[in-house]
């Protein structure tokens, strides 16, 4: 019962990242049609700034949360105005070309990869955590970190899902993931919903970074291992979709924090390969998918 | 064999019906048709053509009923083998492949068609097929650049290049002017007299239903309300109350 | 088109053959083994499209080819024309198996599905100590009487190859591939399995992959599960669309350059990542055509007729 627990929170746990990161993904081509396969390099992004300004904040005599918090800020906002860029130089011009847009975040991921390993070296670089410290949950040992983790990816989510049923930017986005000509011809700007959502989809994703950083082996080449998972969740869930994402993101962690624990990681990681191919065979949009 | 009177039926539905949600576009629908003969499917915006035409030809399950080509129970098959059983439908939008030739598309037509037959022979069905409906001179030209009316001609004849025996055009008619549907009318009689074909005709141009159909079937709200030769059906008061009222159908 | 095609094409081949005999077994001659391989990987990706469909799984039909030549080879001593034989055979057996499967689902969702499929092919190798786990195989040699004509062997098998597929794109079942991407309800409404050709021009598409991937194995004697991850079939990609998509000989343009772009980083201790990564950024925002694309617009605006239609835009 004691292992079962724990399996589920662990589960919660990876659960949180993967939503965030298959978050990002579903926004992108549900209003852009576009697969950004560079969505990874966001994250890593911010995980990797991070890694390096909570020393230096730290250092320059901030108490540690404000260090974390700052360093936060600084990824977050250093990988929006990344993200920004890259989509007025790239994106925006493959709009809707799925094929065009995978090619040059292909080629994006590649650059930008690179550069990281020039700029930051391959090493690993620990971060301090946030809060230290163990804290027992229903009898279960977790660490501190972690749950602050899952609580803000379930706050973001929260929000996500209230900011695009409630605000008119995420009214705005929705009607163009469903239909963007009529979108148009209700005289919403595509140009804008497609930079905001893009930019918005980096933001979430440089979250992610940032609150993975003190548990994770930060590198340039952090988030490929959550680049394949996030897109199984994405298909999983339906392209698009954002309660889909979620599904996605879930389901995934579930089944590599169980097969992971009773056979080991790389049979959990065949097995999800098999579970999204049986899925798509029942449903060939994934679970939640429409359009 | 016993040869009657009465000319032997190619296809047959009966009872076919399909909802989608909450919506019952068709119900209890049967129809016949038979050995050379042209048949009309009318009825306004909605009345559920397009998904009879989608049961008819495969492209949609049917939650009840049978159907059957030339006596063989085809009923739940897949497009492909009612297609092979010979009946070939067109669509109302998009009834092409845009970026190829219209000798290419005629000719996938003919690859349909004939299974198992030589380069050389696929080449003479295109070329026989492009003069009998009139685009023997524009086969090199991409189809997606063709004016609109020869664009309507390219669909048919990539229908009718495996030469099916039960041909069903979904609006053919739609933004041709009159000189282009007279000679299109004309294709269809000698398709049927020509090559034994049957023909199932969709459309709004109630003129050339009622010059050119042998009988018509009515729908409305996915029912049928009639059924009958243009005479008839021209008199029947049900269709009169229903639809035909305010149409010129001299 | 047609014959008089053809028969330049065997002449090219030929002639790059008889060229690549003055490369020799030195570095040139793996630069030369790495273009070709390259070319045929991208042209097999180049075939795909024909159905509308990104392959993204090119590289793991690829590595189950050089696998199965290297476990043929070094485990089950087998020959090496039977070696080359069985990575056909493994690859399309495999492709027919995952393709019936996967060919339901269309766009990205296939593109993801493919990606996923290599890396759940990579852990697999990794897991599996018969093909040497982690480190991968080792000691797989092309017969001694090629000698230092091995490269030029290649590059005629490469060059049968791509000449296959362009072959094949030009018959009637490569219209009916064509057919199906631009609209495949009046395919089906002909009476053509639709789902059927799909599976066929990628079980095709395949069987050439995994017979590059033979090629692979018994050039660098040495193969690991790392060389056959996405990021191969993401090269790919990049020769096919710095090349050019439309024309055969893109693939194979793109590969040349950049291979050759890549081999110069190398030496001047670049990172090749980047180079690449930039040579796609580039290429589909200044050139989506590709290399041959442009070319071919310059060369009809020279003669001032109109550009005839394109062959297919991909959405």
């Amino acid at each position: 019962m004691q292992t079962l627990l724990q399996l589920f929170f662990t589960a919660l746990q990876i659960g949180a990242v993967y939503i965030l990161f298959a978050l990002g993904l579903t926004l992108i081509f549900g209003v852009l049609r576009i697969v950004n396969f560079a969505h990874g390099q966001f994250f890593t992004l911010s995980a990797l700034i991070v890694s390096v300004a909570v020393p230096w904040f730290a250092n320059g005599g901030s108490p540690v949360w404000l260090a974390y918090t700052l360093a936060c800020l600084c990824g977050v906002i250093v990988t929006s105005a990344l993200g920004a860029l890259v989509y007025e130089v790239g994106f925006k011009r493959v709009e809707r070309d799925m094929t065009g847009s995978f090619i040059l975040s292909a080629g994006f991921v590649l650059m930008i990869e690179g550069v990281f390993t020039k700029l930051f070296g391959g090493i690993v670089r620990p971060v301090p955590p946030l809060v230290d410290g163990n804290i027992d949950v229903f009898g279960i040992s977790v660490a501190a970190q972690r749950l602050v983790l899952c609580g803000v990816a379930a706050a973001l989510t929260l929000l996500l899902t209230l900011a695009l049923g409630g605000t008119r930017f995420g009214k705005a986005l929705r009607a163009v993931s469903i239909d963007h000509q009529a979108a148009m011809l209700q005289g919403i700007s595509y140009r804008r919903i497609g930079f905001g959502g893009f930019v918005a989809a980096t933001a979430i994703g440089a979250v992610a970074g940032a609150l993975i950083a003190p548990v994770a082996a930060v590198s340039p080449t952090l988030g490929d291992a959550y680049l394949v998972k996030g897109f199984i969740a994405v298909v999983i869930g339906g392209m698009g979709s954002v309660p889909g994402a979620i599904l996605g993101g879930l389901f995934i962690a579930f089944v590599e924090s169980f097969v992971g624990f009773y056979f080991d990681p790389s049979v959990a990681s065949l097995a999800i390969f098999v579970l999204v191919m049986a899925v798509l065979l029942v449903r060939p949009k994934g679970l939640l998918g429409h359009e | 064999m016993i040869t009657t009177d009465t000319p032997s039926i190619r296809l047959r539905a009966q009872g076919l019906s399909r909802r989608f949600g909450g919506l019952l576009a068709v119900s209890d629908l049967s129809l016949e048709i038979r050995e050379r003969e042209i048949v009309g499917l009318i009825g306004p915006n909605g009345a559920g053509k397009s998904t009879t035409f989608n049961l008819l030809s495969g492209f949609l399950a049917s939650s009840s009923g049978r159907l059957q080509i030339d006596g063989h129970d085809v009923t739940g098959s897949s497009a492909e083998t009612i297609s092979r059983h010979g009946l070939v439908r067109t669509f109302q939008h998009g009834s092409m492949m845009r970026t190829m030739t219209v000798e290419d598309n005629i000719l996938i037509g003919a690859i349909g068609g004939m299974r198992g037959g030589s380069r050389h022979e696929r080449a003479r069905r295109v070329r026989e097929t492009a003069e009998l409906v009139g685009l023997q001179h524009v086969l090199g030209e991409t189809a997606g650049n063709l004016p609109h009316g020869l664009q309507r001609l390219a669909s048919i004849a990539i229908a009718f290049a495996p030469r099916p025996r039960l041909l069903c055009l979904d609006e053919p008619l739609t933004g041709l002017n009159q000189t282009e549907v007279a000679s299109v009318l004309a294709t269809f009689r000698a398709i049927r007299d020509r090559f034994d074909t049957s023909i199932l005709l969709v459309e709004h141009n109630m003129k050339a239903v009622m010059r050119t159909c042998d009988r018509l079937y009515v729908l409305h709200h996915g029912q049928l309300l009639a059924t009958g030769t243009p005479a008839e059906i021209r008199e029947n008061p049900q269709v009169l109350a229903a639809y035909l009222g305010n149409v010129n159908v001299d | 088109m047609n014959e008089r095609f053809f028969r330049q094409g065997l002449l090219a081949v030929a002639l790059a053959a008889l060229l690549s005999v003055a490369a020799g077994s030195g570095y040139a001659g793996n630069l030369v083994i790495w273009i070709a391989i390259a070319a045929v990987l991208a042209s097999t990706l180049r075939f795909v499209l024909l159905i509308g469909e990104l392959n993204f799984a090119v590289a793991a039909f690829f590595g189950l080819g050089a696998y199965a030549s290297g476990a043929a080879t070094t485990l089950w001593q087998l020959p090496f024309g039977l070696s080359i034989l069985t990575s056909g055979v493994v690859a399309l057996l495999a492709s027919a198996a995952f393709g019936y499967v996967t060919l339901r689902v269309k766009g990205p969702y296939f593109l993801l599905i493919g990606f996923a499929f290599t890396e759940a092919l990579r852990i697999l190798y990794t897991r599996s100590e018969w093909l040497g786990g982690n480190s991968g195989m080792v000691g797989i040699f092309p017969p001694a009487v090629l000698g230092d004509y091995f490269p030029t062997f290649v590059v005629a098998v490469a060059g049968a190859l791509i000449l296959l597929l362009a072959r094949i794109e030009h018959s009637h079942l490569g219209r009916v591939f064509v057919a199906i991407r631009d609209n495949d309800s009046v395919v089906r409404s002909v009476g053509i399995p639709v789902h059927a050709m799909k599976v066929l021009c990628f079980c095709i598409a395949s069987l050439v992959a995994g017979v590059a991937g033979a090629l692979q194995a018994f050039s660098n004697n040495v193969i690991s599960p790392l060389d056959f991850s996405f990021m191969l079939s993401t090269f790919a990609l990049a020769y096919l669309k710095v090349g050019g998509e439309r024309h055969a000989l893109g693939p194979v343009v793109g590969a040349v350059l950049l291979v050759l772009l890549a081999s110069v980083a190398q030496r001047f201790g670049g990172s090749e990542q980047i180079f690449y990564g930039a040579a796609i950024v580039f290429g589909v925002l200044f050139m989506p055509d590709g290399l041959t694309g442009w070319l071919a617009r310059r060369r009809t605006a020279r003669a001032k007729t109109a550009l005839p239609s394109p062959a297919g835009e991909m959405q």
